[in-house]
């Protein structure tokens, strides 16, 4: 019984081999022991995640920790993605006119992207902006990008307190510029508290992020300027 | 989530694309505590939030063949529940909706969940659990948390940890069943 535990251990970790999924899915789905012991497992994970205090290894050696950790952040990233995904509210926004696509052209790219290639593409895409997200919302020197933009043309000043928020009567943001497009083809948006994170694609291949108290049209406004 | 997890819940959602109930039940009992959560964290009401819960995953197996794979599962999963916590915040003032899909025709034994889920999301519990692993041995918990917090592969952790790589699956596992035991001996019965 042990040996299917540890098995069943392994697929929630994503480790088993492919050839015994077939017979753990049999006794998975016969035993409801095995049933409540994968839920556990999960259960495990959300508090491990939403646990206030957060764990360490202690013992592990060093140096080769020091190397392995050395991009911890990013390689965490999609283990976080579960705790992101607790507290963000998920949403899209499509109304970015010149975004949008005529019927023939979404006929012609709909055999493209059902590729096995560019749904691998898409997937990394959202795991990079899940990343992204994260960025944006743990590290607070991640959005320190902005000072050399200058938005006075849509009527939004550099906050002289802190240098790097961009304000305007009370909304107040922080904006970032990527050089990658993260395959975003429309605007998406996320609320996190009161604040919003907007990622908004330039005409320019690139991607405009804004985080704070700004509203949608604020944003797509920005977005528009920078596109200039 | 790394590769290999995502191609073990591909070749699962293949399986349940195509009818396999099993396969489909494995899915539900990895992710419903997560949703749970998730639509707890939004509806503060552990009644409505079962319910939800319920009525994603039912939503999911109806809707499975329409997932591509562009997005993680849990992903997708997760703007199922959040649109029908949305919709259920929304749709007359918090008026009780009912599941609409027998849950037998679906096959879907989502009876087979119990309170556990609440009793550990609800309480001081996640603090005593993250106490209890913080005591387990050593070699334990260094693995389980390399892997849960840190998210490493079992590679990865062998190579931090200069282990085998059984020897590490055989450590997360124990510690798992360690923990298992613990929620169900020390939370639960004191519920």
């Amino acid at each position: 019984m042990n040996n299917i535990k540890e098995k069943i251990s392994a697929m929630y970790d994503g480790e088993l081999d492919s050839s015994e999924i077939d017979e753990l899915i049999e006794i998975v789905n016969i035993n409801k022991d095995m049933q409540k012991q994968l839920s556990l497992y999960s259960l495990i994970n959300v508090a491990v995640n939403q646990g206030s205090t957060k764990l360490k290894p202690k013992t592990v050696h060093k140096h080769s920790f020091k190397n392995i950790f050395s991009n911890v952040w990013f390689s965490n990233g999609l283990t976080a993605a579960a705790t992101v995904l607790l507290t963000l509210t998920f949403m899209n926004f499509s109304d970015f006119s010149r975004l949008n696509e005529n019927i023939d052209s979404t006929n012609q790219i709909s055999s493209a992207i059902n590729s096995k290639e560019a749904q691998l593409i898409a997937q990394r895409s959202e795991e990079y902006i899940t990343d992204h997200v994260m960025k944006v919302l743990n590290d607070p020197n991640y959005m320190n990008s902005s000072s050399q933009i200058d938005l006075r043309n849509v009527g939004f000043n550099i906050n002289t307190s802190d240098g790097i928020s961009f304000t305007k009567g009370k909304e107040k943001f922080q904006l970032r510029i990527e050089n990658k497009d993260f395959g975003l083809k429309k605007v998406r948006y996320w609320k996190h508290g009161n604040k919003m994170i907007y990622l908004v694609p330039l005409e320019n291949g690139k991607v405009v992020t804004l985080y704070g108290n700004i509203s949608i049209t604020s944003a797509i406004e920005i977005a528009k300027s920078l596109d200039r | 989530m790394k590769e290999n997890s995502h191609d073990i819940d591909s070749e699962l959602i293949k399986k349940a694309k195509k009818g396999n109930h099993g396969a489909f039940n494995i899915l539900m009992n990895k992710y419903y505590p997560r949703v749970y959560a998730s639509i707890f964290s939004f509806i503060k009401s552990k009644e409505d939030s079962e319910d939800l819960s319920q009525q994603t995953f039912i939503k999911v197996w109806q809707q499975l063949h329409t997932f591509r794979g562009d997005s993680a599962f849990f992903t997708w999963v997760y703007r199922i529940a959040i649109n029908l916590a949305k919709n259920f915040v929304t749709s007359s003032g918090f008026k009780k909706q009912k599941i609409n899909t027998s849950i037998e025709d679906a096959e879907i034994d989502i009876s087979s969940f119990d309170d556990i889920e609440s009793a550990v999301i609800h309480n001081e519990s996640l603090k005593e659990i993250n106490n209890f692993i913080d005591s387990l041995p050593e070699s334990l918990k260094t693995a389980f948390v390399l892997r849960e917090s840190e998210g490493k592969s079992y590679e990865d952790i062998a190579a931090i940890t200069e282990t085998p790589i059984g020897t590490v699956r055989s450590r997360i596992f124990r510690a798992r069943e360690l923990i298992v035991e613990f929620i169900e001996k020390e939370i639960t019965n004191n519920e």
